[in-house]
C-alpha cells in the first residue's frame, strides 16, 4: 500500500523548550489540550464556589457567607461554568477531534485558533479579578437590569464581567468560524457531508448557533456597559429605556446557548454508543435532521424564560418550546435503538454515556413541564429550575465531557485511563448528581426560591438542603479519582495503540498521539464509518458480513 | 461486568426505585388554595404522570439493554442502520402528544390569566429594596413591612381580588407558593392579575426575582379570612387610620442629631452620641431613590425601644422625637432594612 | 489490510489558504462567516431599537432632530465607495495592479470623507449618548458602524500597501476580495441604518 506523507517538510521541526512550544503552538491537538486543561482548572474553581454555596445552604442561618458574598458566589459559579468550563471543554474536545475526524491536517485558521484559546485565560482572570477589586459581579449569571445597572450595582465587578464576556464571546465566535470553515473546506476526499461523523455534524450546528447568537449577547452587554459607564438609558424606564429589552437580548442568545452546550455532548454520546454497541448509529440521517431542527427551533423559544414578566406573548413561545421536545425525543429513540440488539461493553466512556442518557432524560422532562406557562408561574425562579439546569448541564453536558475525555484520552496521550478508577469516578459522580439535584425538585415545588442565601428554619426545607449538600460534596470527591487517574496514567506506559476501542472513525486510523500533520495515509472513505469499513470489509451487509469492495478504479467521490 | 458489580448495580437500582416510588408524593406542589392554583395543580398532575410514564419506559429500555445485550463473543451484531417507518412513528406520536399538551396548557393559561371587569377588592403592591408595601387605595390604607416579617395582606375568601404590581427600582417577583403563582414586579410596567382564594389561612410569600443583597429576606404573607371578618378588619383599620393622623414631624426637643440614608446598606454615620436621661431628636434625611427608611433603637438584648414613625419616604426628611434613655450603649437601625445599623452611645 | 484501492490518490494536496479547489476560497469562507457574525451583532442593536420604539407612543421623542441631507450625502459617498471597490476588483482580475491601487486609494478617501462627515454630524446634533434612550440608541448604532468603517479603512490601507509593494495578481488576490466583501457589508449596514434611523424613523 502506498504511503503518502502529507507535508514532507513537517517532520523537520526545530527543537524548542516545551513551555515555548505550548505557549506558541498553532497545532489544533495541542490547542485542544490547552482548552481542556484550562477548562478543568475553571471547573475546579467554579466547583469550589458551588461547594461554598451548598455549605452555606446546608442549614438555615447565615453560617459563613454574608448576603453580598453569597450573591457573588452563585453569579460567578454560573458565569464560570457556562463560559469558562462547559463551552471551552466542548470547544477543546472539538478542536482536537474534528480535524482528525474529517481527515484534515489542522484547522482552517491555525493562528486564529491559538488566539481563540488565549483569550480564555485572559477573560477568566479579568472575570475573577472582581473578587479583589471590591466585589465580583453579583446579579446572577443572567444579570438582569435594572439591578445590574450602575445605580444598584456600582462596583467594578459587573464591568469586569461585561468585558471578560466580550472577550470570551469573541473567542467562541472566532472558534465557530474556524470549525465551520474547516468542516466545509478541509474534509478529506470521499468524505461527503453525509459521511461525516455525527460529532462533526453537531459541531456544525453548534458553530452556527454560536456564530448567530453570541453576537447578540455581545450587543446586549455592550448596551449594559454604555448604560453603566456613559450615561446610556437602554434599560432605565425613567429615561425611556426598557428593562425587558435586556431580558429579550439576553435570552435570544441564552436559549441557543443551552443548545450550544448540549449538542456537542450529544454528539459525543452518538460517537460512543455505536462503538461500544458494535452497531452503527441508528438513524444517522434522522439524527442530523433532529440536530438541525433543534438548532433552528432553538432560536424561536427564548421568551419561555420570561413567561412571568407579562411582557411577552406566552402562547407562541409555549408552542415552540413544546415542539422542540420532539427532536430531542427522536435522538433518544435513536440512541436506544443503537443499543438494541447490540453487543454492549461497559468501559468508562460507555458508563458516562449511559449516565448521560439517564440523567439528561430527567432534565429534559423537567423542561417539558416548564414549556407550559401556568406550570411555569408556579416553578419559575424556584429550585425546580436549579434542578432542571443542573440535570441537563451537569448530568448532560458534563457527563458528556467526561465521556469524551475517557474516550479520546488514549488518542491524545497514547494511554488509556485506568478503568478501576474510572468506575469509582463514575459511580460517585452519578450518585452525587442524583443526590444533589433531585431533592431540588421537591424544594422548588414546595416554594423555595432560587438565589437566596438563607431560608427560614420553619419552612421545612432544611433536610432536603442538607441532603443536597452531602451530594455536592460527593460530586466534589468524585473528581479526585479522575485527577489521580490522569496523573498516574501520564506517568505510565503509553501503550494504547492506534485504536484501543475498536472505533469507527478516522481519528483511530493514525498513531496515538497523531503526528503533527495527523495522517500518514487515510483509508478510503465510503461511509460515516471509514475505519469500520476498513477493518470489517469495505462494504458490509446488514449482518456485518464483508462484501468484496468495488474495483479500485473509482476516484475521490 | 463482574458479578459483584452487577449485584451492586442491582441493589442501587432497587434502592433508587424505592426512593422514586416513595418520593413520588413529594414531587407535587402544595395543595393550592386559589381557583387559579387548582387549575395549575391539575395541569402539573397531568404533566407529572406523563413524565413519570416516559421516564420509567425509557429508563427501563436502557436498563434492559444493559442487561440483555451485554457483549458475548466477537461476532458483530446485525448492522442495522435505521428504519424510516420507525422514525416517522416516533416523530409523529411525540408531536401529537406535545400538541395535545399545548392545547390543554393554553386553555389553563386562559383561565389563570382571566380578569373580571369589576373586582370587589383591589390591592396595590409595591416592591422596593427589600420590603413590600400593600395599599388598599379605595380605603386609604397602606402597610409597609418592617424588619424581617414583611407586611400582611388581608384578603377575603371566595371573592375575586385584583392585584396590581409596581416598582420604581429593580425587578422583583410576587410569589405565593400556596397559590402556585408568581408574577414579576417590573419598573415602568404595571402587571396585574386576579386571585380568588377559596380557603382561609395565612400563606407565606417571598420575592422570587433576585433584587440585590437582602433579596432572601423580602418576605410577606397573605391572610385570607371570611368576607365578614375582612369587612370588619377594613372598617377597623379605616377608623384607626383616621384617628391616628400621621405623626407630624415634631419640633426639635433637646439636641437634634443629623443622620442620612443614601442607600439601603448603611446610614451615613455608624456612630451617634446623645446625652443621658434627656429626650433628643434625630433628623433623618432619606436620599435613596426608592426605599423608605426610618430611625429605630434597640438595646443590647435586641429589645426594640423606639420605632420612628412615619417612615421617611424617598427624598424626604423626617425628624423623630426620641424619649429619654438611660446611659448605655444601644444599637440604632432602620426598621425597614435591619442590616442598616450603627452604635448609639448615651452618656 | 485495505483492499487494492490506491490510497495515495485519496489523499489530496493540502488545502492551502487561497487555493480553492472547488467553491469559495477558504479565506473567503472565513470572511463570509465573520461578516455573518457581525451582522448578528448589528441585528441585536436594531432589535433593541425596534423594541424600545414599540414601547413609545411618540417616536422619535420630542426634540431629537436628525440631519437628513447630510446623512443622504454620506450614504451616496459610501455607496460610491462600494463601486470604486468593485472597480478595484475588476482591475486586479485583469492583472492591472496599478488600476487596482488607484481604485483602492479612491475608496479609502471616500471612506475617510464618510468618517469625517459622521464626526461633523456628531458635533452638530445637539444631543449625546446620554440624552435619553433615543440618544443612546442613535450614538450606539452609528458609533459601532463608525468603528466598523475605521476597521474597513485600515483593511483597505493594508491591502493598498501590499498592492503598492507589488503583491497581488490576476490569480492571487484573495485579501483584496475579502476586504472588498467586508467593505460591501459595512455599506449595507449603513444603508440599513439610514433607512431605519432617517427614513422609516
Amino acid at each position: 500500500m502506498a504511503t503518502t506523507v502529507l507535508a514532507p517538510g513537517a517532520t523537520r521541526v526545530r527543537q524548542r523548550s516545551a513551555v515555548y512550544d505550548w505557549l506558541t503552538t498553532t497545532d489544533h491537538k495541542k490547542i485542544g489540550i490547552l482548552y481542556t486543561g484550562n477548562s478543568f482548572i475553571f471547573f475546579l474553581l467554579a466547583g469550589l464556589l458551588a461547594l461554598a454555596i451548598r455549605s452555606e445552604l446546608a442549614q438555615p442561618g447565615l453560617q459563613f457567607l454574608n448576603p453580598s458574598e453569597y450573591n457573588q458566589m452563585f453569579t460567578m459559579h454560573g458565569t464560570t461554568m457556562v463560559f469558562l468550563v462547559l463551552m471551552p471543554f466542548l470547544a477543546g474536545i472539538a478542536n482536537y477531534v474534528v480535524p482528525l475526524q474529517v481527515g484534515a491536517a489542522d484547522m482552517a485558521f491555525p493562528r486564529i485558533n491559538a488566539l481563540s484559546f488565549w483569550m480564555l485565560p485572559l477573560g477568566g482572570i479579568l472575570l475573577f479579578s472582581g473578587f479583589f477589586l471590591g466585589g465580583a459581579a453579583a446579579e446572577g449569571w443572567t444579570s438582569y437590569s435594572p439591578l445590574a445597572g450602575v445605580k444598584y450595582s456600582p462596583g467594578v465587578g459587573t464591568d469586569l464581567w461585561i468585558v471578560s464576556l466580550v472577550l470570551i464571546g469573541t473567542s467562541s465566535i472566532l472558534g465557530s468560524i474556524n470549525f465551520l470553515t474547516t468542516i466545509f473546506k478541509l474534509r478529506a476526499p470521499g468524505m461527503t457531508l453525509l459521511r461525516m461523523p455525527i460529532f462533526v455534524w453537531t459541531v456544525v450546528v453548534t458553530s452556527l448557533l454560536i456564530m448567530l447568537a453570541t453576537p447578540v449577547f455581545t450587543s446586549g452587554v455592550v448596551l449594559l456597559f454604555i448604560d453603566r459607564n456613559y450615561g446610556g438609558n437602554f434599560f432605565d424606564p425613567a429615561t425611556g429605556g426598557n428593562p425587558i429589552l435586556w431580558q429579550n437580548l439576553f435570552w435570544f442568545f441564552g436559549h441557543p446557548e443551552v443548545y450550544i452546550l448540549i449538542l456537542p455532548a450529544m454528539g459525543v454520546i452518538s460517537e460512543i454508543l455505536p462503538v461500544f454497541s458494535r452497531k452503527p448509529l441508528f438513524g444517522y440521517k434522522a439524527f442530523i435532521f433532529a440536530t438541525a431542527l433543534i438548532g433552528t427551533l432553538g432560536f424561536s423559544v427564548w421568551a419561555h424564560h420570561m413567561f412571568t414578566t407579562g411582557a411577552v406573548f406566552n402562547p407562541f413561545f409555549s408552542f415552540m418550546t413544546f415542539l422542540i421536545a420532539v427532536p430531542t425525543g427522536i435522538k433518544f429513540f435513536n440512541w436506544l435503538a443503537t443499543m438494541h440488539r447490540g453487543q454492549l461493553s461497559f468501559a468508562t466512556p460507555m458508563l458516562f454515556a449511559l449516565g448521560f442518557l439517564s440523567i439528561f432524560l430527567i432534565g429534559g422532562l423537567d423542561g417539558a413541564v416548564l414549556a407550559s406557562p401556568p406550570a411555569d408561574y408556579a416553578l419559575h425562579d424556584t429550585y425546580w429550575i436549579v434542578a432542571h439546569i443542573h440535570f441537563v448541564f451537569f448530568g448532560g453536558t458534563m457527563f458528556g465531557v467526561f465521556a469524551a475525555l475517557y474516550y479520546w484520552f488514549p488518542k491524545m496521550f497514547g494511554a488509556r485511563l485506568n478503568e478501576g478508577l474510572g468506575r469509582i469516578h463514575f459511580v460517585l459522580m452519578f450518585m452525587g448528581t442524583i443526590l444533589t439535584f433531585f431533592p431540588m425538585h421537591m424544594l422548588g415545588l414546595d416554594g423555595m426560591p432560587r438565589r437566596i442565601v438563607d431560608y427560614s428554619p420553619n419552612a421545612g426545607w432544611s433536610d432536603l438542603n442538607l441532603l443536597a449538600t452531602i451530594g455536592g460534596f460527593i460530586i466534589g470527591i468524585s473528581v479526585l479519582p479522575f485527577m489521580w487517574n490522569v496523573f498516574i496514567t501520564l506517568r505510565g506506559p503509553r501503550d494504547a495503540g492506534d485504536d484501543p476501542w475498536d472505533g469507527n472513525t478516522l481519528e483511530w486510523a493514525t498513531t496515538s498521539p497523531p503526528p503533527p500533520y495527523n495522517f500518514d495515509h487515510l483509508p478510503p472513505i465510503r461511509s460515516e464509518r471509514p475505519l469500520f469499513d476498513l477493518k470489517h470489509g469495505s462494504i458490509h451487509d446488514l449482518d456485518g458480513v464483508a462484501v468484496p469492495a468495488v474495483a479500485s478504479g473509482e476516484g475521490a467521490h | 461486568m463482574s458479578p459483584r458489580v452487577r449485584k451492586a448495580a442491582a441493589i442501587a437500582g432497587l434502592v433508587g426505585l424505592t426512593a422514586l416510588v416513595s418520593g413520588c408524593s413529594a414531587m407535587y406542589p402544595p395543595n393550592p388554595v386559589t381557583d387559579q392554583g387548582k387549575d395549575i395543580w391539575s395541569l402539573y398532575n397531568l404533566f407529572f404522570v406523563i413524565a413519570a410514564v416516559i421516564f420509567v419506559g425509557v429508563e427501563g429500555v436502557i436498563v434492559w439493554s444493559i442487561l440483555r445485550y451485554r457483549r458475548r463473543g466477537d461476532q458483530l451484531p446485525r448492522q442495522t442502520h435505521g428504519n424510516n417507518v420507525l422514525e416517522v412513528v416516533w416523530t409523529a406520536i411525540p408531536t401529537a402528544l406535545v400538541l395535545g399538551l399545548f392545547v390543554i396548557s393554553f386553555g389553563i393559561q386562559g383561565r389563570v390569566d382571566a380578569k373580571v371587569p369589576d373586582p370587589p377588592v383591589t390591592v396595590d403592591v409595591t416592591g422596593f429594596q427589600w420590603q413590600w408595601t400593600f395599599e388598599y387605595k379605595d380605603h386609604g390604607l397602606s402597610y409597609t413591612g418592617l424588619g424581617d416579617q414583611g407586611p400582611v395582606m388581608w384578603l377575603p375568601v371566595g371573592e375575586t381580588v385584583h392585584i396590581r404590581l409596581h416598582s420604581n427600582n429593580v425587578i422583583h417577583s410576587f410569589y405565593v407558593p400556596a397559590f402556585l403563582f408568581k408574577r414579576d414586579v417590573i419598573p415602568g410596567q404595571v402587571n396585574n392579575f386576579d386571585l380568588k382564594i377559596d380557603q382561609a389561612g395565612t400563606y407565606n410569600g417571598q420575592c422570587a426575582q433576585l433584587c440585590g443583597m437582602d433579596h432572601y429576606q423580602m418576605v410577606f404573607s397573605v391572610k385570607a379570612v371570611p368576607p365578614a371578618e375582612f369587612q370588619a378588619w377594613l372598617q377597623a383599620e379605616e377608623i384607626k387610620a383616621r384617628a391616628t393622623p400621621t405623626p407630624a414631624a415634631s419640633g426639635a426637643a433637646g439636641t437634634t442629631l443629623q443622620l442620612g440614608a443614601s442607600n439601603t446598606q448603611s446610614f451615613d454615620k455608624s456612630a451617634l452620641d446623645a446625652a443621658a436621661n434627656q429626650p433628643f431628636s434625630v433628623q433623618l434625611t432619606n436620599s435613596t431613590p426608592s426605599a423608605p427608611h426610618n430611625f429605630a433603637i434597640k438595646d443590647a438584648t435586641g429589645k426594640v425601644l423606639f420605632t420612628g414613625l412615619p417612615l421617611a419616604q424617598p427624598n424626604q426628611s423626617v425628624t423623630y422625637s426620641v424619649p429619654a434613655l438611660p446611659a448605655g450603649t444601644y444599637t440604632f437601625f432602620c426598621s425597614v432594612h435591619p442590616n442598616m445599623t450603627g452604635t448609639l452611645t448615651v452618656k | 489490510m485495505a483492499a487494492s484501492t490506491d490510497v495515495a490518490r485519496t489523499t489530496a494536496e493540502p488545502q492551502a489558504a487561497g487555493h480553492a479547489q472547488r467553491g469559495m476560497d477558504t479565506a473567503m469562507v472565513g470572511m463570509l462567516l465573520f461578516i455573518a457574525s457581525e451582522a448578528m451583532f448589528f441585528a441585536g442593536l436594531f432589535g433593541a431599537y425596534f423594541n424600545v420604539k414599540a414601547t413609545h407612543l411618540v417616536w422619535p421623542p420630542e426634540g431629537f432632530e436628525l440631519d437628513l441631507p447630510l446623512a443622504a450625502v454620506m450614504t451616496l459617498i459610501l455607496i460610491t465607495s462600494s463601486f470604486t471597490m468593485q472597480w478595484a476588483m475588476v482591475r486586479i482580475r485583469r492583472g492591472d495592479r496599478t488600476g487596482m491601487n488607484r481604485a483602492l486609494v479612491v475608496t479609502i478617501i471616500l471612506g475617510v470623507v464618510f468618517l469625517a462627515g459622521q464626526l461633523w454630524d456628531y458635533a452638530h446634533l445637539g444631543f449625546g449618548i446620554s440624552s435619553g434612550v433615543y440618544g443612546s440608541l442613535f450614538f450606539t448604532m452609528t458609533g459601532f458602524h463608525f468603528a466598523h468603517v475605521v476597521g474597513g479603512v485600515i483593511g483597505l490601507s493594508l491591502v493598498l500597501a501590499r498592492g503598492a509593494s507589488g503583491q497581488f495578481s490576476a490569480r492571487h488576490h484573495t485579501a483584496v476580495a475579502a476586504v472588498g466583501m467586508y467593505w460591501d457589508f459595512v455599506d449595507l449596514v449603513w444603508i440599513g441604518l439610514f433607512t431605519v434611523l432617517y427614513l422609516v424613523k
